[in-house]
């Protein structure tokens, strides 16, 4: 074992608990995210593109947008905090080494959160100019996945760990390495491809009383979900082969359960392509979800590969204390039944 | 020791910390008691059916969603971020112990933002009792929150039970649970109307802006009220540790106290004028000013709630160096250098003193002071102190100043630190000191400690003075018969007197050959704090023309001057006497 990976500290509750929280959370999160992104770029590519169906098209995306931000931050949180129960003593680590650009991640956010809400309560007596704000929160939401990309991959490796001594800092990146870029690259095209699906879903319900606005939406939205899936499908094999053969030989045949997870996930993908170029919204949407679930799932495998040699969870000590668990348990159910009625009072509203 | 260090030495983890919570928590307390505010102005604005009263509260509520989801829910993961920069271990402590009271609170975090968004987007558009309903929603699911991390902030600075029993319940509802809750929920209706008198400042509208000025200031005045009896009550239930630093044995927290205590001075009487004497008063700069008494009330708040934490950053089970306390015996034993995982060198050698001590000095000092940045900058703190006299004051320093974590590690650590700060740090030559007490401890070995243990021989020569043990070194004999005499040089024994002066007393080091002995007194126990002259701390202008019988008599009752800040001083009656003869001396010009 690596002398410089620390100890890991104890867990309340059996690491299964944690592994399906996270699991679950973590797609909520990164379908906000998707839809953030493809919300940002369409806004801002309509914004500048100009002329009375773009301009509705960017207004009404932007009235969206400040709740993709605060749900993606929000959907975000737990994953992470689930992440640290589990991988902390990993994660700390590689965020110590990459300390400056991490603690970039909430302060760029802040600008970019802002940017956002300049950018809606301003639309009008901003008119194009709004771009440029919302090329900033662009520029932001493009650059966060890479800060995350490079911690998630140095985390993975304690080998690369001894930079520190060279660089106390926290200023040492793992962003020279290939599979960092291909892996980034692979996230973020997908991220947009699904983004443009989400702008694509809003324009079929938005379709119903502006079928002028909803064609629109729905022609961008799955033009971009279409050319970037392909995009990705190949950054994927790219991703596949840049990383190291212990971690992609098992996806490549020599472990079934890895093997077909990629072929699921494969077959999944080129189904919405499908779907996609026929320009069928929902059964794409449809598809989509438990593509992105699937993702994680691989993502969660190439995780498990990578930490083989020196950890698994089920290495964590457990010192059990489930009665926490419990408050949090109802708290949650009151909180979704919360959450519920206050939808229901307001969806009356828009009826 | 678990994890690395980020090491900035310039600007200094604790900083960072604090400039991020601070304006955290100034946002997270207008969170709470805001939302309070703007039902209960909408209700007032309802029930007097007064359209200016509901379109303040629309504008506030307009204000209150961009600063507390954007600014406040941000810098709420940017804390989460620093802390587990800069103190990974205890972040994962609290992660790993806490997991389903954070997991709870962002349940809270989800509620909150879904029915602000729902309050502000539908303002005048949902009927007016549904909307009260969901800003009721709102506020319950943010104080909840406040619930939450109350119980665990307050878990580091009174962990209660937790220690023996270690449940989750146990250390969440901690011995300062309850009061500190109460005192921030007073406080976060304070904060109400210290950020709503923001937005009272922009009405236009003449009868409005007064009418809610002073409705405004009402929240500030009785909150403010509520806050004296419950932080009088938080302040009762701290160990006394925590009270005796805030009482004035920690010199920062009487620092961030005074500029607190004036702030609130301040802002009640303005909150006075604009409630009572003139709501006409009112204007944007003095609602900026106001909510900038607020914010340094907050920080001064924040400041000394940390600093009294100290040497802990988990009561009572982690050092603010990320050590356990449980683990302190095993490292004097087995050394820090060798057990650390992320120390850059795991052995020490006479010629990598330097290194090893910078090592020591990144691991165990940097968390808490700088070198040359502006917050607890190591360099002018320790630029009167000799290489003796740093070894000795790191042996002994959690004893001498209570919030300083003890050292951890063994003796050859303790002197490549000291070497560090002394040599490495400040260019000094630590070559006559060092040879003062290693030269000393080799004459010792050779001719003392096949008979004596150098234990034996401190607890015999207790209270001896080193002209009193140098004497003795002239005839051994005498003291025992058994003894034989020594037959070193005068130079040796001068040596060996210096070595065994530090074994009798730990805490003073041998001094230096050649050197004044008052002043090497001096700055084995004064120099920590104070310079003769200029410095932060110059000790000359408070001994203005006291000579030195006066000095030697406040030399036996250090801990009973103004503000109770300076501990006794534990030396033999000879060097205090020595001492007040150097001060005298000194004050009267005779010194550097």
């Amino acid at each position: 074992m690596n002398p410089m990976v620390p100890t890991a500290d104890a867990i309340p509750v059996s690491w299964g608990y944690f592994q399906a929280l996270l699991m679950i959370t973590f797609p909520i999160h990164l379908l906000f995210m998707n839809a953030m992104l493809g919300t940002t770029a369409v806004s801002l590519y309509a914004c500048i593109k100009g002329g009375k169906t773009h301009t509705r098209l960017a207004r009404d995306l932007a009235k969206i947008l400040p709740f993709t931000v605060a749900f993606t931050i929000n959907f975000g949180v737990a994953p992470l905090l689930f992440l640290q129960v589990i991988f902390g003593h990993l994660f700390y680590t590689s965020s110590v080494l990459m300390a400056l650009y991490w603690l970039s991640v909430p302060f760029i956010l802040i600008v970019a959160y802002y940017a956002i809400y300049i950018y809606d309560f301003r639309f009008e007596s901003l008119g194009r100019k709004g771009a440029v704000f919302l090329l900033l929160a662009l520029a932001v939401f493009m650059t966060i996945p890479f800060i995350f990309t490079n911690n998630m991959t140095l985390m993975l490796e304690p080998r690369q760990w001894t930079a520190y001594f060279g660089n106390r800092g926290g200023a040492v990146l793992n962003g020279y390495k290939v599979v960092v870029w291909s892996r980034y690259l692979h996230f973020i095209t997908g991220g947009l491809a699904v983004g443009g699906l989400f702008v694509a879903l809003l324009g079929k319900i938005k379709g119903k009383r502006d079928p002028q606005l909803g064609e629109l939406a729905v022609r961008i939205g799955m033009n971009m979900f279409t050319s970037l899936t392909v995009l990705q499908i190949t950054i994927g094999f790219w991703f596949l082969t840049s990383m190291p053969p212990a971690v992609k030989l098992p996806f490549l045949g020599e472990r079934a359960e890895s093997t077909a997870l990629l072929i699921a996930g494969l077959l999944i993908a080129l189904l919405a392509l499908g779907t996609g170029f026929g320009r069928k919204v929902l059964p794409s949407v449809a598809l989509v979800v438990p593509l992105v679930i699937m993702m994680i799932f691989i993502r969660d495998e190439v995780r498990a590969l990578y930490l083989k040699p020196f950890f698994a969870p089920d290495m964590l000590d457990v010192v059990p204390q489930y009665s926490p668990f419990l408050l949090f348990a109802a708290t949650l159910m009151a909180g979704i039944a919360t959450i519920g009625w206050m939808l229901r009072k307001t969806s009356k509203l828009y009826r | 020791m678990n994890y690395p260090v980020w090491y900035v030495p310039g600007v200094g983890g604790g900083v960072l910390i604090a400039v991020i919570a601070i304006t955290h928590v100034f946002i997270s307390h207008f969170a709470v008691g805001g939302g309070l505010y703007l039902v209960i102005a909408e209700r007032k604005g309802v029930r007097e059916q007064s359209r200016d009263i509901l379109d303040f509260t629309k504008a506030h509520a307009k204000f209150f969603l961009l600063m507390t989801t954007v600014a406040g829910g941000v810098t709420g993961v940017a804390i989460w971020f620093i802390i587990s920069l800069v103190h990974p271990a205890a972040t994962s402590i609290l992660i790993h112990l806490f997991v389903f009271g954070w997991a709870t609170e962002w349940v809270l975090f989800l509620v909150e933002i879904v029915a602000i968004s729902i309050y502000f987007y539908t303002f005048d558009r949902m009927d007016p009792r549904t909307h009260q309903a969901i800003g009721w929603i709102y506020f319950a699911a943010a104080w909840l929150s406040l619930f939450v991390i109350n119980g665990i902030i307050d878990f580091m600075l009174t962990p209660g039970a937790w220690l023996s029993d270690g449940s989750f319940w146990s250390g969440f509802f901690n011995p300062t649970f309850w009061p500190s809750l109460l005192f921030r929920t007073a406080v976060a209706c304070m904060f109400s109307g210290v950020y709503a008198f923001l937005t009272t400042a922009f009405l236009k509208n003449g009868s409005a802006r007064r009418s809610m000025t002073r409705f405004s200031g009402k929240w500030v005045l009785w909150s403010y009220l509520a806050a004296i009896p419950c932080g009088l009550w938080y302040f009762s239930t701290v160990p006394p540790q925590v009270r005796a630093l805030i009482e004035g044995a920690s010199p920062t927290i009487q620092r961030a106290l005074q500029a607190g205590f004036w702030s609130l001075v301040m802002l009640a009487v303005l909150a006075l004028i604009l409630t009572i004497l003139k709501p006409s008063f009112h204007s944007r700069p003095l609602a900026v000013f106001i909510f900038g008494t607020a914010f340094v009330f907050m920080g001064a708040f924040e400041w000394s709630r940390e600093a009294a934490r100290r040497p802990y950053v988990i009561n009572e089970l982690m050092y603010s160096n990320s050590i356990m306390k449980a683990d302190l015996a095993r490292l004097r034993q087995d050394g820090f250098l060798a057990t650390a995982r992320w120390s850059a060198m795991k052995e020490l050698h006479e010629e990598s003193l330097l290194e090893g001590g910078r090592e020591l000095f990144v691991h165990q000092c940097y968390p808490c002071h700088t070198i040359n940045g502006a917050n607890n900058d190591i360099v002018p703190r320790t630029a009167d102190i000799s290489y003796p006299a740093m070894l000795g004051y790191l042996k002994t320093i959690h004893e001498k100043r209570y919030f300083m974590p003890p050292f951890a590690g063994s003796d050859a650590e303790a002197r490549a630190l000291a070497a560090f700060i002394v040599k490495g740090l400040h260019g000094k030559q630590i070559a006559e000191g060092a040879t003062a007490g290693s030269k000393g401890r080799e004459l010792f070995e050779a001719n003392c400690s096949a008979c004596h243990g150098e234990e034996l021989v401190g607890s015999r020569t207790a209270g001896w003075d080193r002209a009193r043990i140098r004497n003795a070194l002239d005839r051994l004999s005498a003291l025992n018969p058994a003894m034989p005499d020594y037959r070193g040089s005068a130079a040796e024994k001068d040596l060996l007197a210096d070595y065994l002066v530090s074994l009798n007393a730990p805490g003073v080091p041998p001094a230096a050959p050649g050197h004044d002995r008052g002043e090497d007194l001096f700055e084995q126990h004064c120099a920590m704090c104070h310079t003769l002259r200029g410095g932060k701390n110059p000790l000359l202008p408070k001994l203005a023309g006291w000579d030195e019988r006066r000095i030697r008599q406040v030399l036996d009752r250090l801990e009973q001057l103004k503000g109770g800040v300076m501990p006794p001083m534990t030396a033999p009656p000879a060097d205090k006497d020595a001492l007040a003869k150097f001060l005298a001396l000194a004050e009267k010009g005779g010194a550097r």
